[in-house]
C-alpha cells in the first residue's frame, strides 16, 4: 500500500478567498446576483427549479409530486447549454430511476422500458446504466432477464473506452460469469441429485460450457485489484470441482497477499478455508491466520487460531495464543464473549496450575492492560450487568478478576457473593482456586510494579 | 465479532482522487450499486448495495416545534455576506469549485476611524492641535500665523455625517483637498498594514460564513436516564447572551393525542457559567454514568452525570490554540481525547491528567492547510482514531508514535472525488464496535476497522453544505436498521439515513433517505405581521444550526423518534417522526407511498425555505427575492393566511388559534398541512415569549432596521378606538380582503360593499385669479404655449420700458409748466444740494404713482411679489387667491409714504438750475430717489437701538462732496457702503438695509433706480434660471 499520496494543493490555486473546503453548492443564502459571466436564460432557471423541487421532493419521499415535476423536466434534454447536455442525460435517468423504484404505481415493465429508454441517451452512459438495469433484475429475481441484458452489455462496443467505462465492462462480464457459475452449480446439484447413468452427455456438456463461460470471466475479473469476493468463491468453487487446486491456491494466494489487493479480511479467511479444506499442514494454516492476526486482531478466525496455538507443543506458539486470547479480549466486540474469556480463563487455569512455569507470559501480557481492563472488564457495573445477563460470562470473568486482580476485585467480590448466595457449587471451588493462587496475584503485580519501576 | 463474509464486489485503485465532482450533485439517486448474491444459491435472490426496502418514518407534525422558550438573553447577530462584501460581487465557477467575493473592507475600515478615531489619529491629533483652530470665531493679527481655520471643514463634515446612508454621496472639494494632502501622515496606524490585517481579518470572516468548522460535533447530546429508549432523559444545550451556560435540562417524552411522543421540559435545568462560547458537546454513558465533555475554544471541560443526581463537574483543561475536537470515550470511564489546532491528539483521563499521544502540524495524506483535527474512539480502548482534513488514521496510545494505521484516505481508494475532505468522523459503537461513519462535503462513507480504506458503503448525501452535525440510534439486532442523522450548519438541512449489517452481512444503505424539517421551516406557518418582525424572525429563525440530537422511543406499537436541533440563537427546536409499518408488503415495494396524490398537496418545497413568509415582502426585493417568488408561484404554492382572523397584527399575542379556522385549512385542497392547534399555540407562545424579549432588548443590540416613518400618529387613539359605523360591512369588508389574499385576487371596490361617495373636486383653478408673472408662465405652459408667452413677455417688457420714458417725460413737461415753487431751501445747507434735491418731485410723484395703473419694469422680484397694479384684477376677487391680500397690501406702502415736498428737489428743473449736466441727473436722481424714500417711520419691528440710531432727523443730509462723488455708474448696493463709511449719515443705508432684511411682510418701494439698473443684471440670470 503506497502511503503518502501526492495531490497538489488545490487551495492554492483557488486564491486566498477560495473556503478552506470545496463546497459543493454555494448556499443559497450566500447566492448574491451574478454581476459577470454568462447569464442564465429563463429555460435554465426554470429548469433549475424545477430541479430543486424534484430533488425537494425526493427527499421528502414524495415520489408523485417528484413524478409530476419530471414530466417537465424531460424538457431539459433540448437545452443549448454544453455542460448541461452533458449532464442532463445522467440526472434524468437516476431521478427517474428513484422515482420508478419507489412509486407505489410503477412496475417491472415500466421501469424496464425507461432504462431501455435512457440506454440510448449517451454513449457514457450506456454501460453505467446497463449495468444499474442488471442489478434490478437480479435484486428483483428475473435471472434469466439479466443475463441477456449482461450478454448484450458485453458484446457492447463503442470506440475508446475511459476507466469507469472499463471497470463497468469487466463488472458487466464478471456478473455474467457468476450467473454461469450459477447455472453451473444448478446443473451440478442437479447432476447429484441423480444417478451417474441418467446424467447424460449433453448435460454434461451444457454444464462443462458454463464452466467455460464462467471460469473465463471470473478469472478475468480476479486478476484486477479489487474486492471480489463472490467471484473469487465462485471460481474457487468451480476450479476444486474440477480438482484444479494448484489454480484455486494459486488464486486465492494471490488474492490475500498480493499488495495491490486491498487488505480484506475476507481474503484470508477463504485462503484459511480452502486450506483447512484441502487437509493442509497446522503449520501452513497457523501461518495464514497468522499474518491475518497481524492485520485483524480481532477476526473471529482468531479463536480458532488460539486453540491450534494452544495445542502447539512449542512454547513460543502457546506464548503466541496467550497473546492472541488476550488480544482479542481487548476489543469492544469481544466483550461479552464467553467463548474468549472461558478460553483466556482456561489458558490462564492452565499456566497456573503447570506450576506457575508460565507466569511472566501473563505478567507481561498484563502489564500492557492493568491499567485500563480493571475499568473496561471487571468494573462494579460490569459485574451486577453480567450477573444479570450471562452467569456463565460472569463466572469466567470473575476468576479471572480474581487471579488478575485479586480477591478484593470488586467484581469478583461482586459475582462471588452472587453465586454464594445463589448457592452455586461452582462459585465455592472458584472462591478456592483464587485463595489458592493468591500468590500467582501477588507476582504477577509485584513482577509488573517492579517493571514499571525499572 | 464476525466479518461480515462477502462483500460487495468492486474494483480498488489506489492514488488520489481522480472523479470530477458532479453538477448538480445527483448521484445519490439511482443507482442501488452492486448486488451480492444473498446466499450461495441464486435462487436466494440478491441483495443490492442500496436498498430501497426500508423503515419508514414519517413526520408527525407540520414543522420542528419549539421545545424551550426562546433563548431570550442572545443577542449577537450572525455575520451575513451584506456585511462584508461589496454588495452583488460574488461569483462561482462551480467546475471549479471556487468563489469569488470582494471584501468590502474599505468600509470596515471606515467604522474602526469612525468608533476609535483615539487610537487611529490621537498622537498626530495632538501635535496638530495648536495649528488647527476650531472654533467659528475669526482669528486676528498674529494669532493667524501657523494656525488654519477649520470651522468649514467641521461643518461639511457634519453635514457628511448627517448624509450617512444617503446613496448620492457628494463630497466637496475642500474635504477631498484635505483627504489628499492629509491621508499621507495622518494615520497613527500605517494604513496599508492596517488594511491588510482587515483584510484578512474580512476574508476569514468570509471563510467562516462559507464553512465553520468551530462547531463541528454540535452542541446538543440528549443522555437517555434510564438506558437507551427510556421515556425521560437529559437534553444538553449551551444557553445565555453568548452561549457559555451549559444547561442540563431533563426532559420527559410523554405521548400526545396521535400516539407520537412529545418532549416536555421538567423542571429548571441544572446550569453552569462557563467562560467562553460551547462549541461542542459530547455524552456518552460508560458503566452507568454518563460523561460529558464539553468543548469551548480554549477550554474543555468534563463533567459527570448520574441517575438522580445534581451533575458535577470533573476537571476542566485550557489550551493554548483551540481546541477543534472532544470526545468521550464509550468504553472507559472518565476518559476522553481531545485535539487542538496546533495538531495535537490528547488523551484525557480526568484520573490522570493529559497525556499529549501526538502532535503534527502537517496533515497525513497530502497537504491541506486547515488546522482542523478531529479524534475518535475506536472498538480497541487503547486505540484512537485521529483525522485531519485529508484522512483518517488509527492511532495506538501505548505506542502512538510508531502503530499507525490508515483507516480512510481521501484518494481513488475510497472513490472519493477531487477536492473532497473529511468533514466529520463519528464512531458507530452503539451499531457495531468497528464501524465508523465518516462525512465529507459529498458524500458518507462507512468504515470497518478491520478492513480499512475501502468503505463498506459510500453514498453521495447531495447536502448543500457539509454536514458536520452526526448523531446515530443503534437499531435492534433483530434486523431493524441503524439510523444515521447528518446535519448541515448554515442551511440547517437535516438528513436521515438508515444503514444494516456489518457482522454477518455486508453494509447495506437501506430505504430512501429523508430529509427532516429545518427550523427555519417554521417560517412559512407564522401569523401575519409586519415586515420588520418577519425579517427579524428570519434572522432569528434562520440562524445556522449548533447541534443535532435524536432519540427512539415507543409508545403502545407506535415508535417515534425525536429529533431536536439547537440553532445558534440557543433555540431549542424538536420534531417528532412516526415509524409507519409498510402498507404494502410486496417484495418489490418497499413501503408504502405518500396519502396524498396531488402535488398542491405537498407541504411547501425546501427550496424557498429562505424565502420570507408567503404573502409577506420583507426588505428590499432583490434579484434573488424575485427569483424565489417566482419559483413559489411555479411550485403552485398557495397564499398562507393565517388562520387566526382577529389578531392579524399581533401575531404574538400568546393565544391558542381558533380550531374552527384550522380545520377549514385542512379541508381546503389548496393549502399546506398546516401545523396542528397545539403546535401552533405552542409556536405562538413561543413567539409572545421573543417578542417580548426582544421589546426588552437594549438598544444597540438590536439589529439594524431601515428607517421608516411612524404610523403612530396617523390615526388618534380615539378614531382608531372608533367603532366603525356599519359593523356588517365592516366585518364583510374584511372577509372579502381575505379571501382575496387567499386567492391572490384583486379587491374591486364594489365587492366592498357600498360604494364611497365620490370626493369632491377641489376648487378648479382660476388662471386670471393668479396674475404674476409665474403663475402666468406656469399657466402657460401648462396650455402648451410657453414659448409664444416668453417671447410675448420679451416684447412687452421692453414695449413699458418705452412707455414708462414717454410718460415720465410728459410728466415732467406737465409739471414744469406748472412751475410750483419748492421748499427745497430749506432743506438744503448748500446750493449744490439744493439743485440736487430739486427733481424730488419728480420722483416722488412716479413712485407715488406706482399705486395708480403705471407700468412696473418686470423684474423678477417684481413679477415674484405680488403685483401692485390692479388693472389685471376680476371685479370680485377669487376667495383664497393671493389677488385679496395683494390689493390690501398694495394699499399700505402708499399709505404710509409721505406724498409731501421733498419730492420736488429732485426735479430737473432744479437740477438743471444747480448746473448739473443733463447726463448726470438721471444718475443723481436715481439715488436720491432711495432717500426721499428712507425717511419714512421706521417699521416697529426694528429694534429700539436701531431705532436710536436712526435719529430724529429723517431729513437726508448730502453733502455736496457726497453727492459729486456718487459716480454715474454707481449703484445703489455700492452706495450703500460707502455710505456706511461716511460716519454721521449712517441712518440712510441703514433704512435701506433695515427693508432689505425685514423682507417680504412689507412692500417696500423700491426706487426706480434700484429698480431700473440694479436689478437689470440680476434679472437677465433669474430668467435664464427658468
Amino acid at each position: 500500500m503506497d502511503g503518502f499520496v501526492e495531490q497538489p494543493a488545490p487551495r492554492e490555486e483557488w486564491g486566498s478567498l477560495a473556503p478552506s473546503i470545496h463546497l459543493p453548492l454555494l448556499p443559497c443564502l450566500l447566492h448574491h446576483p451574478v454581476t459577470r459571466g454568462p447569464k442564465e436564460t429563463e429555460f435554465q432557471k426554470t429548469k433549475e427549479a424545477c430541479l430543486n423541487y424534484i430533488q425537494d421532493a425526493l427527499l421528502q419521499n414524495q415520489w408523485q409530486r417528484a413524478a409530476e415535476f419530471m414530466i417537465s423536466y424531460l424538457e431539459i434534454l433540448e437545452t443549448s447549454t454544453v455542460s448541461k447536455r452533458k449532464t442532463a442525460p445522467e440526472a434524468i435517468w437516476r431521478i427517474g430511476t428513484e422515482i420508478l423504484l419507489h412509486h407505489s404505481k410503477s412496475n417491472i415493465e415500466e421501469l424496464n422500458y425507461f432504462t431501455e429508454r435512457m440506454k440510448n441517451l449517451g454513449v457514457k452512459y450506456y454501460l453505467k446504466v446497463c449495468l444499474e438495469h442488471i442489478f434490478y433484475l437480479l435484486c428483483n429475481g428475473l435471472i434469466d432477464e439479466a443475463y441477456q441484458n449482461l450478454t448484450l452489455a458485453e458484446s457492447w462496443r463503442y470506440g475508446e473506452q475511459t476507466a469507469a467505462q472499463n471497470d463497468e465492462l469487466k463488472l458487466i462480464q464478471a456478473y455474467k460469469g457468476l450467473l454461469d457459475y450459477y447455472n453451473w452449480s444448478k446443473k451440478r446439484e442437479a447432476m447429484l441429485e441423480l444417478d451417474e447413468e441418467n446424467f447424460t452427455d449433453s448435460s454434461e456438456q451444457e454444464m462443462h460450457n458454463f464452466f467455460r463461460q464462467a471460469a473465463v470471466n471470473l478469472k478475468e475479473i480476479i486478476k484486477i485489484p479489487g474486492v471480489w469476493d463472490p467471484f473469487v468463491v465462485s471460481y474457487v468453487d468451480l476450479l476444486e470441482f474440477y480438482g484444479d487446486f494448484d489454480e484455486a491456491r494459486e488464486v486465492l494466494t494471490e488474492y490475500a497477499y498480493n499488495s495491490k489487493f486491498p487488505p480484506n479480511p475476507n481474503a484470508h479467511a477463504y485462503l484459511y478455508h480452502f486450506l483447512k479444506r484441502r487437509g493442509e499442514s497446522k503449520k501452513s494454516l497457523v501461518s495464514v491466520l497468522k499474518i491475518l492476526h497481524k492485520t485483524v486482531p480481532s477476526h473471529e478466525l482468531m479463536l480458532e487460531f488460539y486453540t491450534m496455538l494452544k495445542k502447539s507443543k512449542k512454547d513460543k506458539k502457546r506464548r503466541l495464543g496467550l497473546e492472541v486470547i488476550f488480544e482479542v479480549l481487548d476489543f469492544a466486540g469481544w466483550k461479552e464473549n464467553v467463548k474468549a474469556w472461558s478460553c483466556l480463563a482456561e489458558q490462564i487455569k492452565q499456566i497456573l496450575d503447570n506450576s506457575n512455569k508460565h507466569l511472566d507470559w501473563v505478567k507481561e501480557e498484563w502489564n500492557s492492560r492493568k491499567d485500563w481492563w480493571p475499568a473496561f472488564h471487571f468494573s462494579h457495573y460490569l459485574a451486577k450487568r453480567n450477573w444479570q445477563e450471562n452467569e456463565k460470562l460472569a463466572y469466567e470473568k470473575a476468576l479471572l478478576a480474581g487471579i488478575l486482580l485479586g480477591k478484593d476485585c470488586k467484581y469478583y467480590k461482586y459475582v462471588l457473593h452472587q453465586g454464594c448466595k445463589a448457592k452455586k457449587k461452582r462459585f465455592q471451588t472458584l472462591k478456592k482456586f483464587v485463595k489458592k493462587h493468591n500468590s500467582a496475584y501477588l507476582r504477577i503485580t509485584a513482577c509488573s510494579d517492579s517493571s514499571t519501576h525499572l | 465479532m464476525q466479518f461480515p463474509a462477502p462483500l460487495f464486489p468492486g474494483p480498488h485503485r489506489a492514488g488520489p482522487p481522480s472523479r470530477e465532482p458532479p453538477c448538480p450533485a445527483l448521484l445519490g439517486w439511482g443507482g442501488r450499486g452492486p448486488v451480492l448474491g444473498a446466499g450461495a444459491e441464486p435462487r436466494q435472490g440478491f441483495v443490492p448495495l442500496r436498498s430501497e426496502k426500508g423503515e419508514n418514518w414519517e413526520p408527525a407534525d407540520a414543522v420542528a416545534v419549539p421545545l424551550l422558550p426562546p433563548n431570550a438573553g442572545f443577542r449577537v447577530l450572525a455575520v451575513t455576506p451584506h456585511d462584508i462584501l461589496y454588495p452583488g460581487r460574488v461569483r462561482r465557477k462551480l467546475q471549479a469549485g471556487r468563489t469569488e467575493a470582494a471584501l468590502d473592507f474599505t468600509r470596515q475600515l471606515a467604522h474602526f476611524f469612525l468608533d476609535h478615531p483615539e487610537d487611529a489619529f490621537g498622537a498626530m491629533g495632538q501635535l496638530l492641535q495648536e495649528n488647527f483652530h476650531l472654533g467659528e470665531a475669526r482669528l486676528r493679527g498674529k494669532a493667524c500665523e501657523n494656525v488654519v481655520p477649520l470651522s468649514a471643514l467641521l461643518r461639511e463634515l457634519s453635514h457628511m455625517d448627517a448624509r450617512r446612508g444617503c446613496r448620492q454621496l457628494w463630497v466637496s472639494s475642500r474635504l477631498r483637498g484635505f483627504c489628499h494632502l492629509s491621508q499621507a501622515w495622518l494615520w497613527e496606524l500605517p494604513l496599508g498594514m492596517l488594511g491588510e490585517r482587515l483584510h484578512e481579518e474580512l476574508a476569514l470572516q468570509w471563510d467562516q460564513l462559507l464553512f465553520d468548522d468551530a462547531p463541528t460535533g454540535g452542541a446538543l447530546a440528549w443522555l437517555p436516564t434510564g438506558g437507551i429508549g427510556a421515556s425521560r432523559g437529559c437534553l444538553l444545550h449551551p444557553a445565555g447572551p453568548a452561549m457559555d451556560q451549559l444547561c442540563f435540562q431533563d426532559v420527559v417524552l410523554a405521548p400526545g393525542e396521535d400516539g407520537a411522543l412529545r418532549p416536555c421540559a421538567q423542571g429548571s435545568p441544572a446550569q453552569f457559567k462557563l467562560s467562553g462560547r460551547v462549541r461542542q458537546v459530547s455524552a456518552t454513558q460508560v458503566d452507568g454514568a454518563a460523561f460529558v465533555g464539553v468543548r469551548s475554544d480554549y477550554h474543555c471541560g468534563a463533567w459527570r452525570l448520574q441517575p438522580g443526581a445534581v451533575p458535577t463537574p470533573l476537571q476542566v483543561v485550557r489550551t493554548t490554540s483551540p481546541a477543534s475536537c472532544l470526545t468521550v470515550s464509550p468504553h472507559l470511564p472518565g476518559e476522553l481525547s481531545l485535539c487542538t489546532h496546533s495538531g495535537a491528539v490528547y488523551l484525557w483521563s480526568v484520573e490522570t491528567g493529559l497525556q499529549r499521544l501526538c502532535q503534527e502540524p502537517e496533515t497525513m495524506f497530502f497537504r491541506d492547510a486547515s488546522p482542523w483535527r478531529w479524534s475518535e474512539f475506536t472498538a480497541h480502548p487503547r486505540v484512537l482514531s485521529y483525522a485531519d482534513r485529508t484522512g483518517v488514521q488509527c492511532l495506538d496510545v501505548r505506542a502512538p508514535t510508531q502503530a499507525r494505521r490508515d483507516l480512510f484516505k481521501v484518494g481513488a481508494e475510497a472513490g472519493c472525488q477531487r477536492g473532497e475532505r473529511v468533514v466529520l468522523p463519528l464512531y458507530l459503537g452503539q451499531a457495531h464496535p468497528a464501524q465508523h461513519l465518516i462525512a465529507t462535503q459529498f458524500s458518507v462513507y462507512v468504515v470497518d476497522e478491520r478492513f480499512p480504506l475501502v468503505p463498506a458503503l459510500r453514498w453521495e448525501h447531495m447536502m448543500t453544505v457539509p454536514p458536520i452535525f452526526a448523531h446515530m440510534m443503534p437499531g435492534s439486532p433483530r434486523g431493524r436498521s441503524h439510523k444515521v442523522l447528518l446535519g448541515a450548519q448554515r442551511t440547517q438541512e437535516l438528513m436521515l439515513l438508515q444503514c444494516t449489517g456489518g457482522s454477518t452481512s455486508a453494509c447495506q444503505l437501506v430505504g430512501a433517505p429523508r430529509r427532516l424539517h429545518t427550523i427555519a421551516d417554521g417560517l412559512q406557518y407564522l401569523p401575519a405581521m409586519t415586515p420588520h418582525q418577519l425579517d427579524w424572525l428570519h434572522q432569528r429563525l434562520g440562524m445556522p444550526a449548533a447541534g443535532v440530537t435524536a432519540t427512539l422511543g415507543r409508545c403502545g406499537p407506535l415508535e417515534s423518534m425525536l429529533v431536536f436541533q439547537l440553532s445558534e440563537a440557543g433555540d431549542l427546536f424538536y420534531q417528532t417522526l412516526l415509524h409507519s409499518q409498510p402498507a404494502d408488503s410486496s417484495p418489490e415495494r418497499g413501503h408504502a407511498d405518500e396519502p396524498s396524490t396531488s402535488p398542491s398537496l405537498q407541504t411547501p418545497a425546501q427550496a424557498v425555505q429562505h424565502l420570507p413568509g408567503p404573502g409577506t415582502s420583507c426588505g428590499s426585493g432583490t434579484e434573488g427575492e424575485e427569483e424565489d417568488r417566482m419559483e413559489t408561484y411555479l411550485s403552485g404554492l398557495e397564499v398562507l393566511v393565517n388562520e387566526d382572523s382577529e389578531d392579524e397584527d399581533s401575531g404574538s399575542a400568546g393565544q391558542p388559534t381558533d380550531p374552527g379556522a384550522q380545520g377549514q385549512g385542512r379541508t381546503s385542497p389548496n393549502q399546506t398541512p398546516a401545523p396542528s392547534p397545539a403546535i401552533a399555540a405552542q409556536y405562538r407562545r413561543w413567539l409572545a415569549t421573543l417578542s417580548h424579549a426582544w421589546k426588552h432588548l437594549a438598544e444597540p443590540a438590536k439589529p439594524r432596521v431601515p428607517l421608516t416613518l411612524s404610523q403612530r400618529r396617523l390615526f388618534t387613539r380615539r378614531e382608531l378606538g372608533q367603532v366603525p359605523g356599519d359593523r356588517v360591512l365592516h366585518q364583510q369588508a374584511r372577509r372579502q380582503l381575505r379571501r382575496a389574499m387567499r386567492e391572490r385576487g384583486l379587491v374591486v371596490g364594489c365587492a366592498l360593499g357600498s360604494e364611497p361617495s365620490p370626493l369632491p373636486l377641489p376648487c378648479p383653478v382660476e388662471p386670471q385669479a393668479w396674475p404674476d408673472d409665474l403663475s402666468e408662465r406656469l399657466t402657460a405652459s401648462w396650455v402648451g404655449g410657453w414659448s409664444n408667452w416668453w417671447e410675448e413677455q420679451q416684447g412687452r417688457s421692453q414695449a413699458r420700458q418705452a412707455r414708462v420714458r414717454a410718460l415720465r417725460e410728459q410728466r415732467r413737461r406737465r409739471k414744469r409748466a406748472r412751475g410750483l415753487c419748492s421748499l427745497s431751501g430749506s432743506f438744503s445747507s448748500s446750493l449744490t444740494c439744493q439743485s440736487d434735491l430739486s427733481d424730488f418731485s419728480d420722483v416722488s410723484a412716479w413712485s407715488v404713482g406706482s399705486r395708480a395703473p403705471t407700468p412696473v419694469p418686470a423684474s423678477p422680484q417684481h413679477s415674484l411679489a405680488p403685483s401692485l397694479s390692479g388693472q389685471d384684477a376680476p371685479a370680485e376677487p377669487w376667495p383664497g387667491s393671493p389677488l385679496a391680500c395683494s390689493t390690501q397690501l398694495s394699499q399700505e406702502p402708499g399709505g404710509s409714504q409721505d406724498p409731501g415736498t421733498p419730492s420736488q428737489l429732485l426735479s430737473s428743473q432744479m437740477l438743471r438750475l444747480r448746473g448739473v449736466p443733463r447726463e448726470r441727473r438721471k444718475t443723481l436722481r436715481d439715488y436720491l430717489s432711495i432717500f426721499t424714500e428712507s425717511p419714512v417711520e421706521p417699521p416697529p419691528e426694528v429694534p429700539s437701538s436701531q431705532a436710536s440710531r436712526l435719529g430724529g432727523d429723517h431729513r437726508v443730509p448730502l453733502s455736496q462732496s457726497q453727492a459729486s462723488s456718487l459716480g454715474g455708474e454707481r449703484h445703489v448696493p455700492l452706495s450703500q457702503s460707502q455710505a456706511s463709511s461716511l460716519g454721521g449719515e449712517r441712518h440712510v443705508p441703514l433704512s435701506q438695509s433695515q427693508a432689505s432684511s425685514l423682507g417680504g411682510g412689507q412692500h417696500v418701494p423700491l426706487s426706480q433706480s434700484q429698480a431700473s439698473t440694479g436689478s437689470q443684471a440680476k434679472r437677465k440670470r433669474a430668467r435664464m434660471g427658468f
